[in-house]
């Protein structure tokens, strides 16, 4: 049991010692970078959070980001909600094989189709917009959130639904006042899941949409800070910290449901 | 079209019995065959089919045809890709690399971070912060994880300044720009953060193991080296084999976007992996068709990793 708590601890170090060089980094210039790597910063240099701010252009970026996120997420949820409810209630054997499609395609990653998207993107002249990117990232979250939604609604009984309807209500009825609030927990952990996501991508967002500093999300303006000639290692640490700030602003504010619903994404899929 | 299916579906009731089925049999078996509340799903089939499966169906096809640049007009040329990447050396060298990826990254990471979860399941003191630490570099990007690593593995960056503090400065090295570490520093960087979460995902599976499993094996005298590998890993070798799976697909295609930040491949091609040359090919030298080719070599080595896994952590009890 001791090398247990030894070894746990020594993997939370690890895990601390970067993180703690991030933080003190942003607050330092490169002579003292150098000079003292692991030492608190002689002078508070809140300077290069501004400079980070103005030299990747972040404000755009993150509106840019937000803007990606938002939209990608309201068309995931849109069609993978009824999806999941027509998945959940309807025990035929055709359900069964749309679910298996869509296991399948959990399993494959949507790296293996970067260059053929970028292909459809010119094809429809939609290259180098955001509004391709929008429509495209709802494609690699569907098949994780269709499947996590409907093993969620399969637990919602379906004798709420049949009485619903034998006094009249349609199916979209149905879908909205009985599905929408009963299956909310299901939804904020697709939602979460797909947030982490698509806040978080970065191959697609660089070659779809470029280094335009006007197109770009903060995932691709942060490693724009990388230049041949000289890294500001303090300037590059402030602007890692910066785009950190939604993230683990939802994770403060959700912890319990974000850390379950990355485990539930892994471990129900 | 479901309607046009399900009118179908009745005809063929109605004629198989020469007379019309019994109406709760028909609905019986519009509900087994017919699509039913199953169309509800077709905006998502539709949009997956267009945006996913289309695309990875083109990297066949394009992989088979002579394609320059992104918009270069492009001819088929049969097999001719695939004949250019076996006879080029940096293929040969990209695949080491990502054997070596794979070779190092999953025995490290899966063993180590059963152990982990096994440790955070007993819910030792201090287990609750153990648990959100291993969570922060979950959550971090791909681009945030590389620039954080950069800094660190800088000449003047945080590694070499911790070993000349402890008076080894003479194994300080520009790791990214050494040969000999450029790969194990794109390596280090999935390590690092995946042990965390991998053993987060397994407390979560070891949880659900009834106390009277262990209790058992510890009246038996088994310690806790034992109860982890005789008792709570069979009980979860189904589900470290799924866990096992997903890193194995991320190790072996997101490996591209760390390349890519951290060292660009090189120094010549030390650290190019298969995906980074399938990227490298496509956007930095115009060669689609021959990147296609790897796209396609990519994913049957998917598909061939993901049968062994599921041969050798298959549940078989």
């Amino acid at each position: 049991m001791l090398a247990g708590h030894v070894l746990a601890w020594s993997y939370a170090l690890l895990l601390l010692l970067p993180l703690y060089y991030l933080l003190t980094t942003s607050l330092k210039d490169n002579a003292e970078v150098f000079a003292h790597p692991f030492s608190l910063p002689g002078q508070w240099l809140f300077d290069n959070f501004a400079d980070a701010w103005d030299l990747a252009s972040l404000g755009p970026a993150l509106g840019n980001s937000v803007l990606i996120t938002a939209g990608a997420e309201a068309i995931t949820l849109a069609l993978a909600f009824p999806a999941a409810y027509g998945l959940a209630r309807s025990g035929g054997r055709t359900a069964a094989v749309v679910e298996r499609i869509f296991g399948i395609g959990f399993l494959i990653p949507a790296f293996a189709a970067l260059v053929p998207t970028v292909l459809l993107a010119i094809e429809l002249e939609m290259f180098q917009m955001q509004a391709f990117l929008i429509l495209f990232l709802p494609a690699t979250a569907l098949p994780l959130s269709v499947i996590l939604l409907t093993q969620f609604m399969r637990t919602i009984p379906a004798e709420l639904e049949e009485s619903a309807m034998m006094d009249g209500a349609g199916r979209w009825t149905v879908l909205w006042r009985i599905y929408v609030p009963m299956s909310a927990p299901g939804v904020i952990t697709v939602a979460i899941l797909n947030f982490l996501g698509f806040w978080n991508e970065y191959l697609f967002s660089l070659v779809i949409l470029g280094p335009d500093p006007e197109l770009r999300t903060v995932q691709v303006a942060l490693p724009s800070l990388v230049s041949a000639t000289m890294v500001q290692y303090g300037i590059l640490a402030a602007a890692c910290l910066i785009t950190l700030v939604p993230v683990y602003s939802v994770y403060v504010a959700l912890q319990r449901r974000m850390e379950s619903a990355l485990v539930d994404g892994a471990v129900k899929s | 079209m479901s309607t046009a299916l399900a009118t179908a579906d009745k005809r063929r009731t109605t004629l198989s019995n020469g007379r019309p089925a019994p109406p709760a049999r028909a609905a019986a078996r519009r509900r087994r065959r017919g699509w039913g509340p199953t169309v509800f799903a077709v905006p998502a089939l539709l949009w997956y089919g267009v945006f996913m499966a289309g695309p990875v169906v083109a990297m066949f096809v394009i992989s088979l045809n002579k394609w320059a640049s992104l918009i270069s007009p492009h001819e088929f040329t049969g097999t001719d890709n695939y004949r250019r990447v076996f006879d080029d050396p940096a293929f040969y060298d990209a695949l080491r690399n990502t054997g070596v990826q794979l070779g190092v990254a999953l025995p490290l990471m899966i063993p180590l971070a059963f152990m982990l979860g096994y440790y955070l399941q007993l819910r030792p003191p201090g287990h609750r912060v153990l648990r959100v630490l291993c969570f922060t570099p979950g959550l971090l990007s791909l681009s945030a994880k590389a620039m954080i690593f950069m800094g660190m593995l800088a000449p003047e960056g945080g590694v070499n300044g911790l070993l000349r503090t402890a008076g080894l400065g003479s194994a300080a090295t520009p790791w990214l720009a050494d040969p000999s570490t450029a790969l194990a520093a794109v390596i280090l960087v999935d390590v690092w953060a995946g042990i965390g979460y991998t053993a987060v995902l397994f407390a979560a599976r070891l949880a659900s193991v009834p106390d009277g499993v262990y209790e058992a094996a510890a009246l038996d005298g088994a310690g806790h080296w034992r109860r982890m590998w005789q008792v709570a890993f069979p009980v979860c070798k189904g589900f470290v084999g799924v866990a096992t799976m997903l890193q194995f697909l991320w190790t072996l295609f997101n490996s591209s976007a760390t390349v890519l930040m951290l060292t660009k491949g090189g120094p010549g091609t030390s650290s190019t992996t298969l995906s980074y040359l399938m990227y490298q090919r496509a956007f930095l030298q115009q060669d689609v068709g021959y990147s296609q080719a790897v796209g396609v070599l990519l994913f049957v080595l998917g598909l061939a990793g993901m049968v062994v896994i599921r041969r050798v952590l298959r549940q078989n009890y």
